[in-house]
């Protein structure tokens, strides 16, 4: 690729923003911004991005931002939806910008509402698997097994990860996609599918948080990657809640899922028993993943 | 109705001065910085070309800068573009992956564009110093280059009516073009170097005055005397010597050659002349005869492929030991068998056989005449270089010597020590250390006609080749494209490591401190 190809105009972060070293969340916001041009209006939930993007009068980002409280998300990006509208600005992107505690567990229903009634922005949520913001307390995005400080050693988190990307499914809303920060191709590329798609799409975005997972800020991408070829993560898309389709798929085996857990310390002290558990539990979700895949009708 | 927003309360409806003044640089403790590291086509390379620094280039099309970077080393791509045996893809990291980089034919290209494009035009004379360069063979281009680069006179001296030595006369016509050698002799000529041809130094002049007339002179006569095998009948007509046959074929001549003919050698004259002569009218059946095994044959494995190609008979562990002759001419070599062991050859005189032919080329090697130095009176430094002092070697090493040479003499001209020559210990970069996760050009796996298509499939090899995966992959915008280039931003670069850690080329390091 030449360096004129990998050049955006639309390029909106600005350098200085507040993250810590090696956030995947300020990573995936600068895909957003690469894939979706720079007319977009930023809703902002409560979540690390009210940090990164910074205290007015600094800003981190070129569009203009919303920030909402931590559980209106979803009821907040469809009054900026219907704004523009009346404005007459319907060329303009509106996307809601949320974390993981935003969209699995306080922003819920409002994101439940705004899906099913199908309204006409891009939700995304940067999944950092915690409340990471406030102090890694733990989420229902956090996976089974992981320390955070709400559940600190010998205790871990117990129960699945939610499954938001069935939830969304079930809202049967025109495009869902898991997208991951090693793969900014294939991240972009969801984008720019969602933005000229009318109606309720929904990106999840799996953003590794050095910090927070206690790796090193440098392993960020690697992560991200180990976590999509162990299968942990998969990246595919959802059409109308009901065409699945892979599209990253990891070449030949999928790794085994303890080579992703190693480099973590928050799964650090994780016993064997546990870890074949979760490898189960990755293996089952797998499966499933491919029945609904093989199933499913590919839609025109 | 709704109040109308103006641009600039959307635009910063947020905030409205730019995040750029926060200069996170401050929090780093550790700090990445361009390292780069020996390729391992650099390590192959005869001349010590900085490959993956132009093939950079030629991948962005900056065809300038991918000739000014190898003419660092290498002035005459074009030329050695066809007539290099390319060691350095051997050792090509691409190849464990799919296909080694085609470096010959992005060689040829930069070297063609600079043919076609590159105005020359006289070299001002900002030194004070006339250098005579003896012989026009690679070395003493090489060498007249650089000392007209950096504002020499220069005046080259060639035995022969043409100039290039073995260019113009060791080489076939089928390996280099001649055109692309009159081109590149005349933009030398257009830079201000001046060529005496047909003036054999110690016979038309004395190398004494020589030494008189100019401040330095370099010798690059090279090694034109054939070695005589010593055989019986080897005096007789019909046995031409390797380089002679070259020459007369290149100098257009015509040669008398009479069918089957029988080559006797395993190196590059050999199968030159074997390729030559089946290229001549009236031959149609041409072996070459080697002593040791086909493994031991010091002429470029391509070439001696090439020649089977073309219809070559190739027959190894074959000494010769009689030229039979019927007084005229030749009729035929007994050979005996023979191999090599630990105390060298072995030659099995009972499994003898008998080759019938009309024409023989011997090309045992040529030695290096050094009669030309009988006639100096103890001058005080000689500068020499080429095969006249290694003995037949290549046409890079040519290169390289002329290139130090000129070094040299121009550090005498102005009275400084002698350049220090430092070979690299470095151990080249290998294929397990390269972080490939990253690199998104993989899917180009064969052969790529467009020349900027094959430089990006070069995975830089311990060199920055400019991917982009350290602007891609930064999440602070630390890493600014200038100039084509990437640069790392120091102000904002928050020490994470993800460049240095995702750089597939290995270019960078992480280091203590900000």
């Amino acid at each position: 690729m030449r360096i004129e190809e990998m050049k955006r105009e639309s390029e909106m972060l600005y350098a200085g923003h507040n993250a810590c070293p090696g956030c995947g969340a300020a990573l995936s916001v600068r895909f957003l911004t690469r894939a979706l041009g720079s007319n977009i209006a930023l809703v902002l939930t409560a979540s690390c991005w009210s940090i990164i993007a910074g205290m007015p009068p600094l800003t981190a980002l070129k569009c203009p931002i919303l920030h909402c409280p931590f559980p209106s998300a979803g009821s907040v990006g469809s009054g900026v939806r219907r704004g523009l509208d009346a404005k007459g600005k319907h060329d303009t992107t509106v996307v809601v910008l949320a974390g993981d505690g935003g969209t699995f567990d306080i922003g819920l229903q409002a994101l439940s509402g705004a899906a099913q009634r199908n309204e006409d922005y891009i939700f995304v949520c940067y999944d950092n698997e915690a409340y990471m913001n406030t102090g890694m307390q733990t989420s229902s995005a956090t996976p089974f097994g992981a320390r955070t400080n709400t559940a600190p050693y010998p205790l871990f988190k117990e129960g699945q990860k939610k499954d938001i990307m069935q939830i969304m499914a079930a809202h049967s809303i025109p495009y869902a996609a898991t997208a991951t920060v090693a793969f900014p191709e294939d991240l972009e590329n969801k984008l720019k599918k969602a933005q000229e798609i009318k109606g309720f799409r929904f990106i999840h975005i799996l953003s590794p948080c050095p910090p927070g997972w206690g790796t090193e800020s440098g392993d960020t991408i690697h992560l991200s990657r180990l976590a999509v070829s162990t299968g942990f993560f998969p990246l595919y898309e959802i059409i109308n809640g009901v065409s699945w389709k892979m599209t990253c798929m990891p070449e030949g085996k999928r790794v085994p899922l303890k080579e992703y857990l190693m480099g973590q310390r928050r799964f650090k002290q994780m016993e064997d028993i546990r870890i074949d558990a979760l490898q189960e539990e990755v293996d089952h979700d797998w499966e499933m993943l491919m029945e609904k895949i093989g199933s499913s009708q590919p839609l025109k | 109705m709704l109040p109308e927003v103006t641009k600039d309360e959307l635009l910063y409806s947020h905030g409205n001065e730019p995040s750029t003044v926060n200069k996170t640089g401050e929090w780093r403790f550790l700090t990445p910085k361009r390292s780069e590291k020996l390729s391992p086509c650099r390590h192959g390379c005869l001349l010590n070309g900085e490959i993956p620094v132009w093939m950079e280039a030629v991948k962005q099309e900056r065809w300038d800068e991918a000739w000014q970077t190898m003419s660092r080393y290498n002035p005459f791509p074009a030329l050695t573009g066809y007539t290099c045996f390319h060691p350095c893809t051997e050792e090509c990291n691409r190849g464990q992956l799919d296909q080694v980089i085609d470096i010959p034919a992005l060689e040829r290209t930069v070297g063609q564009w600079r043919l076609d494009n590159y105005r020359s035009e006289a070299r001002p004379q900002k030194n004070k110093g006339r250098v005579a360069v003896v012989g026009s063979g690679p070395a003493g281009m090489s060498c007249a280059y650089y000392l007209n680069e950096d504002g020499y006179a220069v005046t080259v001296f060639e035995r022969e009516k043409v100039a290039g030595g073995m260019f113009a006369l060791g080489i076939p016509e089928y390996r280099l073009p001649r055109r692309v050698l009159k081109r590149e002799l005349s933009l030398l000529e257009d830079r201000g170097i001046k060529f005496t041809t047909g003036c054999s130094i110690g016979s038309d002049i004395p190398l004494a005055e020589l030494y008189a007339d100019f401040d330095q002179v370099f010798l690059s006569t090279g090694a034109w005397k054939p070695r005589l095998s010593g055989i019986k009948g080897e005096e007789s007509r019909g046995v031409w010597n390797a380089l002679e046959f070259l020459s007369r074929i290149n100098k257009g001549e015509q040669v008398e050659v009479t069918d089957p003919v029988i080559v006797i050698g395993g190196g590059n004259a050999a199968v030159d002349s074997a390729r030559s002569a089946l290229r001549l009218k009236g031959v149609n059946h041409v072996s070459l005869i080697y002593r040791r095994s086909r493994a031991e044959m010091p002429a470029g494995q391509v070439e001696v492929e090439a020649a089977e190609h073309e219809g070559v008979e190739l027959i190894c562990n074959a000494l010769p030991r009689e030229i039979n002759t019927d007084g005229q001419s030749v009729s035929g070599i007994i050979f005996d068998h023979c191999k090599t062991n630990r105390e060298g050859l072995v030659v099995d005189r009972s499994r003898s056989f008998h080759k019938s032919c009309g024409t023989v080329i011997m090309a045992l090697g040529q030695e290096v005449d050094y009669s030309l130095f009988d006639t100096l009176e103890k001058p005080a430094v000689i500068f020499a270089g080429g095969d006249l002092i290694s003995g037949p070697a290549t046409v890079p090493e040519a290169i390289n010597a002329g290139r130090i040479a000129a070094m040299a003499i121009k550090a005498r001209i102005k009275g400084l020590p002698a350049p220090m020559l430092f070979k690299s210990e470095q151990i080249p970069v290998g294929f397990e250390e390269l972080n490939l996760e990253a690199k998104l050009n993989l899917q180009l796996q064969n052969k790529q006609e467009n020349p900027s298509d094959e430089a990006s499939r070069c995975l830089g090899c311990g060199t920055c080749n400019s991917c982009g995966i350290c602007y891609l992959f930064c999440p602070d915008m630390a890493v600014d494209p200038v100039d084509g280039r990437f640069e790392l931003n120091m102000d904002y670069c928050k020490g994470c490591g993800i460049c240095f850690k995702e750089c597939p080329s290995r270019a960078l390091v992480m280091e203590g401190g900000r």
